[in-house]
């Protein structure tokens, strides 16, 4: 069939070829686009709206994430801002999460890394954005004091009062 | 010497005498046929001056031609007015000027003998024979002194024998010559032309004089014989007719014209020409007509026949591509056509292309334009499936019986009917290439149709809402015949994008057992209201349009029993009223009149409570039906139309139960509702309204996220992470409106170009 093509229309089968090659690449990335198309949507969809993440920009492998304070904690009614980032090989490998937004908490240190296991080592392809952010969500409220990067708010975590006051002194909204 | 002198003398007398055109150019001796002149003849050969006397007398005879002969043909192509003038004129000119060449031939006959006796072989002006240095002499001087006009002469000499040779010409039902208008047998007109013809034949003059206004004249003649005879005439073929008339009319009288010419070898070209010009022309016609041949589909196919026939012979592929794209454009894109009509004239084309081009590039190349255009008309698809669907003989209709799966060309390879290149043969290379040739045409036209939008889903769920539409709206549903329609649609769609369709059908179906059932349940009664439902399976039904209504307590008791007689029938199931779809018969018993009406349930409910209490006010009815006021206004407006609510004072009604003059009561100024056209569906802006929902779930992500942003943004987010499928779209301005909307709505906040959502 290759034959049939017009005469007048002779660089085809070139550009075929070409394509071609390139398609392998663009094909794996093509899932993950695709998953990540998915995620949105139903992160869009969700009746949650104490978590949300967004597309940055152009690049759908960067996004933003909000999370609100869970109730009855300490954090309660702030926003804190989260950046992705999705490696190409994603769902298979965990995207980089960090905080924007300045956040007081054991297990978070001055530059906005997190220490969460499922973001390292128990890291699943079964876990998607909502859990993410959800997972973080709740470590807001119940952090993992025994292993800190941030060891002034482990020690401070027992005094509430104290360690309220030295939350919203370091909040800042972006 | 002297005597020799004298001798000359006396010679060029007797030469002067055999030639007498040496004297003057002018003097031409009328009888001297017998008279050789053998004594000059002796003399010139005797004195060797064979050839300075043949050179004197040509140059004599070019004299007299040029001098008198030809201004004084030349002088009688004049314009007139007379055409019977023209004819006789011409005529006469001719025989003038044959007269004079037989008299000039004469002469060239005695320089004939005196090359002859004298052995004198070399020839003049490349000719060895004399005759033919004559004939070539007398074509030079003619043409050499060519009037601008003369062509118009000779036209209209042969335009007029050709009228009376015209068999459909027919003046001779009254016995009447064209030219002369003498009675036929006394005229001889007939023989004047065939004589005019032998003469310019004999001259070699036909040709060089005749030629081209004969050709144009004949060619120009084809043309208006074709012209009258395919006017709006597309239901017979004409090649055969026109060949036949080519060669009985124009060829045979030609073959009269040419009959003293002896080149029949170039008649015989000439004959090729002119059916290549019948079929250029022809198909010339037949392609400025092919828009109105296509409409007229199928009782234009012998046409379309002839069309096929002739592209091969002729090169005109490229200008049929050209023409009938720039007629559909013109005639058929525009808004002025219902969306119905396009389709049909598409339906048409693709039937009529599919005979004229089976490779089906010639059909690809021309409906381009139309597949983007109907891509841009909104009701397309469900023009298409209505019609699909629709009863009665219909083109879609029939198309769907024909079979054949629908083929989406997505994923089709290109490697596909590898096994049959024995068969394959190359795309003609004179239509237009264009960018998707490598991919397999189909000419199935709902394959089409479907390819129009790429997607088998968008089809499927239109036919979901109409079928539903159909369903609801006839209560009396011919289930059989949706069936049927289902299968066939089966066929194409493929089981599992129909199975929706499948379970609507089965709902309609199992609803009447029930009904059946429940009626037969001992504890339910139905003696004051009969009540039968239909149970649809929401899941599988599209969205209905959602109209709050509360019906009148006796109907929400009646539902109420029925439902219970369902869930003990049902067990765990329970139903869920659609109060606003449906039905009501009624039978309403006024003072002076009943009246029997079918009507939907608010305007039964409406009339229900009228029945409770005589005078209700607009606000009160309103607050008891949850309906709101403007629309229960306009359903209030039925009534009055029948003449059984009256508003005497602004926003209070009444029950009218005496009609106060019976010629006029329906009062023109009412708008009676059509309420029947109402679909039960949700309408398009409904479901546009879904979809902008599912667009301002994505702004609200974007906004919580990013903060603030200018409307481009948004609306370049949304087309790259919300925009999923080919119709679901949403350009600058709709989008804007959406925002401003919200905007009012306190949902956004709009400051310094960016929008934000607020604290």
């Amino acid at each position: 069939m290759a034959q049939n093509f017009n005469p007048f229309v002779e660089q085809v089968p070139e550009n075929v070829k070409q394509a071609e090659s390139s398609k392998k690449v663009s094909n794996d990335n093509h899932a993950v686009t695709k998953r990540l198309h998915k995620e949105l949507m139903t992160l869009m969809m969700s009746e949650d709206k104490s978590i949300s993440a967004f597309p940055e920009g152009d690049n759908l492998f960067k996004w933003v994430g909000t999370i609100m304070g869970p109730k009855d904690t300490v954090y309660e009614s702030l926003k804190y801002k989260l950046s992705l980032q999705f490696p190409n090989s994603y769902p298979y490998a965990a995207p980089v999460v960090k905080f924007i937004t300045p956040c007081f908490h054991p297990n978070v240190d001055t530059s906005g890394n997190i220490c969460l296991d499922i973001l390292k080592e128990k890291w699943s392809a079964l876990y998607d954005v909502r859990t993410i952010l959800l997972s973080i969500q709740a470590l807001l409220g119940e952090p993992n004091t025994r292993s800190p990067l941030n060891t002034t708010a482990a020690d401070k975590w027992k005094k509430k009062e104290e360690y309220k006051k030295l939350v919203l002194e370091s909040y800042k909204e972006v | 010497m002297n005597n020799q002198n004298l001798d000359l003398k006396s010679a060029w007398i007797t030469i002067k005498e055999a030639f007498p055109i040496l004297e003057s150019p002018s003097k031409i001796p009328d009888n001297d046929f017998d008279s050789a002149p053998f004594e000059a003849i002796s003399i010139i050969k005797r004195l060797n001056l064979t050839q300075q006397i043949q050179d004197l007398v040509i140059i004599k005879i070019e004299e007299r031609l040029r001098k008198e002969i030809v201004p004084d043909f030349w002088s009688h192509f004049k314009k007139t007015e007379n055409e019977a003038a023209v004819f006789h004129e011409f005529y006469s000119v001719v025989k003038f000027l044959f007269h004079n060449y037989v008299q000039l031939d004469l002469i060239i006959n005695k320089l004939i003998l005196l090359r002859e006796a004298s052995n004198f072989t070399k020839p003049v002006y490349n000719q060895t024979c004399l005759h033919e240095a004559l004939k070539l002499i007398v074509r030079a001087v003619l043409l050499s002194q060519l009037p601008i006009d003369h062509e118009w002469m000779i036209v209209n000499f042969y335009e007029t024998a050709l009228k009376m040779q015209d068999p459909e010409e027919e003046n001779s039902t009254s016995g009447e010559c064209v030219v002369c208008m003498q009675e036929e047998f006394s005229c001889s007109c007939r023989e004047m032309f065939e004589e005019t013809n032998k003469k310019l034949g004999k001259m070699t003059l036909l040709e060089p004089l005749v030629g081209q206004a004969l050709t144009d004249l004949i060619y120009s003649y084809i043309q208006t014989h074709i012209q009258k005879i395919c006017k709006d005439n597309f239901d017979n073929s004409h090649i055969e007719s026109l060949e036949k008339w080519l060669q009985t009319v124009v060829i045979s009288w030609l073959k009269k014209i040419y009959f003293h010419n002896s080149a029949v070898k170039a008649m015989d070209e000439f004959d090729k020409k002119l059916i290549n010009y019948l079929y250029n022309t022809y198909t010339k016609i037949r392609i400025d007509q092919l828009f109105n041949i296509i409409i007229e589909y199928p009782d234009s196919l012998p046409a379309l026949d002839d069309l096929r026939l002739c592209l091969p012979k002729t090169d005109l592929k490229p200008h049929l591509t050209r023409s009938l794209q720039k007629a559909i454009e013109t005639r058929l894109l525009h808004p002025g056509v219902s969306t119905f009509d396009v389709l049909t004239a598409y339906v048409a084309t693709i039937r009529s292309l599919r005979i004229l081009d089976p490779c089906g590039l010639l059909l690809e190349t021309i409906t381009q334009p139309v597949h983007q255009y109907l891509r841009s008309r909104e009701d397309t698809i469900r023009c298409v499936v209505g019609s699909l669907t629709e009863e009665g003989p219909n083109d879609l209709a029939e198309e769907l019986v024909r079979g054949e799966a629908v083929q989406v060309d997505e994923n089709i390879s290109v490697d596909e009917g590898v096994e049959d290149w024995e068969t394959w043969t190359p795309d003609p290379v004179d239509v237009v290439p264009s960018k998707s040739s490598g991919l397999p045409r189909t000419s199935d036209i709902i394959s089409m149709l479907v390819n129009v939008y790429g997607s088998k889903e968008l089809f499927v769920n239109e036919y979901r809402t109409l079928l539903a539409d159909r369903l609801l709206s006839q209560y009396s549903c011919d289930t059989e015949k949706e069936i049927r329609y289902l299968e066939l649609l089966k066929l194409r769609f493929g089981d599992s994008q129909l199975h929706f369709c499948e379970v609507m059908l089965k709902d309609i179906a199992d609803s009447k057992r029930i009904n059946q059932h429940i009626q037969q349940d001992l504890s339910y009664s139905d003696d004051d209201i009969p009540m039968s439902a239909m149970i649809l399976s929401a899941q599988f039904w599209p969205a209905f349009k959602d109209e709050k209504l509360e019906l009148h307590e006796k109907l929400v008791k009646q539902m109420e029993s029925y439902t219970g007689a369902f869930e003990t029938l049902k067990g765990s199931r329970t139903l869920c009223w659609k109060n606003h779809l449906g039905i009501v018969d009624l039978e309403i018993e006024l003072a002076d009149r009943t009246l029997n009406l079918s009507v939907s349930p608010v305007h039964a409910t409406i009339l229900m409570h009228f029945q409770d209490q005589n005078t209700w006010s607009l606000e009160a009815l309103s607050k008891v039906m949850h309906v709101p006021s403007t629309i229960l206004r306009r359903k209030l407006s039925f009534w009055q139309s029948h003449g059984i609510i009256t508003e005497p004072e602004p926003d209070v009604f009444y029950l009218q139960e005496e009609q106060e003059n019976n010629e006029n009561n329906i009062q023109d100024d009412i708008v009676v509702e059509d309420f029947e056209s109402e679909s039960a569906m949700a309408s398009a802006q409904d479901q546009r309204e879904e979809e902008l929902q599912t667009f301002w779930s994505y702004i609200l992500g974007m906004l919580m996220n990013l903060d603030t942003l200018p409307l481009e943004r948004i609306h370049q987010m949304l087309k790259m992470f919300a925009f999923q499928g080919p119709t679901i779209e949403c350009n600058l301005q709709e989008l804007k409106v959406f925002l401003d909307r919200k905007v009012r709505e306190h949902q956004l906040i709009y400051s310094n170009g960016l929008y934000r959502l607020p604290k």
